[in-house]
């Protein structure tokens, strides 16, 4: 679905930013791509949705090559979500900002249907739809540029930091939007995410960067307990794996709180039978 | 484009020239193409912009500023010729004194907007507020608020090429080749564009205010601006420039 073959790419003519960067990502998995700062995600994330053309490799999506491709044409099947909401708001309403980007899209749907998505969209995020974004909080800004996003149900959703800015409740509450999705329809998640706890709790697959560089590609479990990569790479694990790593035999597969507490009491009743 | 503005470090001559005489030089060469009527000299100037270019170590900057007017020039260079009706016909409705006339029109353009645009990217716009403020005597404030606004112009560009990026993304077609379009589906992005601005310059202020911006006058600067011989030379180099043209 998505394929980047030794791909490069630099701003201006001598750095470059992403150096021979390769992987495959199947329809209907959910990556995340981590990294320090500046480590290259979020040129990455626009080398795959055609945003930046590579300067060497190729990108192919549902294979077709993007510098052959237009972004715009390619907007019906990839949604991308920006690390700066502003950039995404355009209208002076959440409604008409939401049916803004799926008028453009959905060309052939009617109006009707159009609508109908847009109240849909409006209450799973608990808008009204006349707020007006621009005198919306950051956070709320974000939610609605997420929300113009998985408005159009696209077939891969490139998500660049969404739940920064956000609090705990809606944090979970959009992630758990997003996983539905990908569970459901199938839809294939890039996402980029500093906070590990959310890559761990939702993410299958990590691809972990450093200086433009692809160290590590696997699944999150593994990459969490390669602590020798993730120094590399200046991360941390989720506080959860480092103790469960530090617990020891019973608990090395607890990366979420949901299975530390499995695994607590899977120990205590084994206990409690005298084993 | 966006790189114009931006600052070259650098110790070349012009570097070492105090801010304000670098922008009176380009001043200078301005005005000597709208005095000069002599086709030559007009010619001689473009030449001084290029030598400016070269000293200043940012010869390619002018070279590309020079490619970037010449197809506005071209442009306007046909217009020209198109509708000056006297002097001798040369060709078709073409007439030798249109010809002269659209080449004085076309090489004022370029002569007056190089040496400006040069002078800026070898000055750092808060040196050249500091010098105008300590040696012009110019309100603090009214310097900071132009410094700001020259400041701003290409993270504004930035941000322009960033919202439509983000709507092609979005299925709004930029990425055609149809230019026209293009202008008619940027107009509606001005509104973010605005409204960040607008946002962009309160949070400024704001900053601004707890840094204690009310509290600055001539003499905070820490940087002195003093006048050298080449300055002298320089201003020299200007009346020289301006009294040619008048003479020629
Ligand atoms: N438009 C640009 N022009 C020039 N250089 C850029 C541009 N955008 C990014 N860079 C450079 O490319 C490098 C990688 O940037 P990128 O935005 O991909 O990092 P990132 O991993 O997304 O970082 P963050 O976690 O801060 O978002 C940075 O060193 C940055 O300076
Ligand atoms: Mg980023």
């Amino acid at each position: 679905m998505i394929l980047l073959e030794n791909v490069s790419f630099g701003y201006g003519d001598d750095s470059s930013t992403v150096r021979d960067i390769s992987f495959h990502i199947e329809r209907g998995e959910f990556a995340a791509i981590l990294g320090a700062n500046g480590a290259g995600k979020t040129t990455t994330a626009k080398l795959i949705d055609g945003l930046l053309k590579p300067t060497k490799g190729r990108v192919l999506i549902n294979g077709l090559d993007t510098a052959k491709t237009r972004v715009s044409e390619r907007a019906r099947h990839v949604g991308y979500l920006f690390q700066n909401p502003d950039r995404q708001i355009c209208k002076n309403t959440v409604r008409e900002e939401i049916a803004f980007g799926l008028t453009a899209v959905w060309q052939n749907a009617g109006e009707d249907a159009i609508a109908r998505r847009v109240d849909e969209v409006l209450e799973s995020f608990g808008f009204s739809g006349d707020e007006e974004p621009f005198s919306l909080s950051r956070g709320e800004r974000q939610r609605v540029a997420l929300a113009s996003v998985i408005a159009i149900r696209p077939e891969i959703m490139i998500l660049d930091e969404p739940t920064t800015g956000l609090d705990y409740r809606e944090c979970t509450h959009i992630m758990d939007t997003i996983k539905t999705m990908n569970e459901e329809q199938k839809t294939t998640v890039v996402m980029v995410c500093h906070d590990m706890e959310v890559v761990a709790s939702y993410a299958t697959r990590a691809l972990v960067m450093a200086g433009g560089h692809l160290l590590g590609d696997g699944p999150v479990k593994t990459i969490f307990r390669d602590q020798e990569l993730l120094k590399r790479a200046s991360l941390l694990p989720p506080q959860i794996v480092e103790l469960a790593l530090r617990l020891g035999p019973g608990f090395e597969n607890a990366d979420t709180v949901e299975e530390m507490t499995e695994a607590v009491s899977a120990r205590a009743k084994r206990k409690g039978a005298g084993v | 484009m966006k790189d114009l503005f931006q600052y070259t470090a650098g110790d070349s001559v012009i570097h070492k020239l105090n801010p304000l005489t670098r922008i009176l030089l380009a001043v200078a060469v301005c005005a000597a193409a709208f005095v000069s009527d002599n086709l030559y000299y007009l010619v001689g100037l473009l030449c001084f912009d290029m030598l400016l270019g070269l000293l200043a170590g940012v010869f390619g900057k002018a070279l590309s500023l020079l490619k970037g007017l010449l197809k506005i020039s071209i442009f306007l260079f046909i217009l020209q010729i198109l509708f000056v009706r006297k002097g001798n016909r040369v060709f078709w409705i073409i007439t030798d004194q249109g010809l002269i006339l659209a080449a004085k029109v076309v090489l004022r353009l370029m002569i007056a907007c190089i040496p400006l645009a040069l002078m800026l990217a070898v000055t750092q716009i808060s040196d050249l507020a500091n010098a105008l403020v300590q040696v012009a005597h110019v309100p603090y404030k009214y310097a900071f608020t132009v410094t700001t606004a020259i400041r701003f112009i290409p993270q504004f560009m930035e941000e322009m090429a960033d919202i439509m990026e983000a709507q092609t993304a979005r299925g709004v077609e930029f990425d055609t080749k149809n230019g026209l379009k293009k202008i008619g589906m940027m107009l509606p992005l001005c509104v973010p564009l605005l409204v960040t601005s607008v946002r962009r310059t309160d949070a400024a202020a704001a900053a601004a205010e707890a840094r204690g911006f009310e509290l600055r006058n001539r003499t905070s600067g820490y940087k002195k601006y003093p006048f050298h011989w080449c300055d002298l030379l320089a201003v020299l180099v200007c009346a020289a420039l301006i009294a040619g043209a008048v003479i020629i």
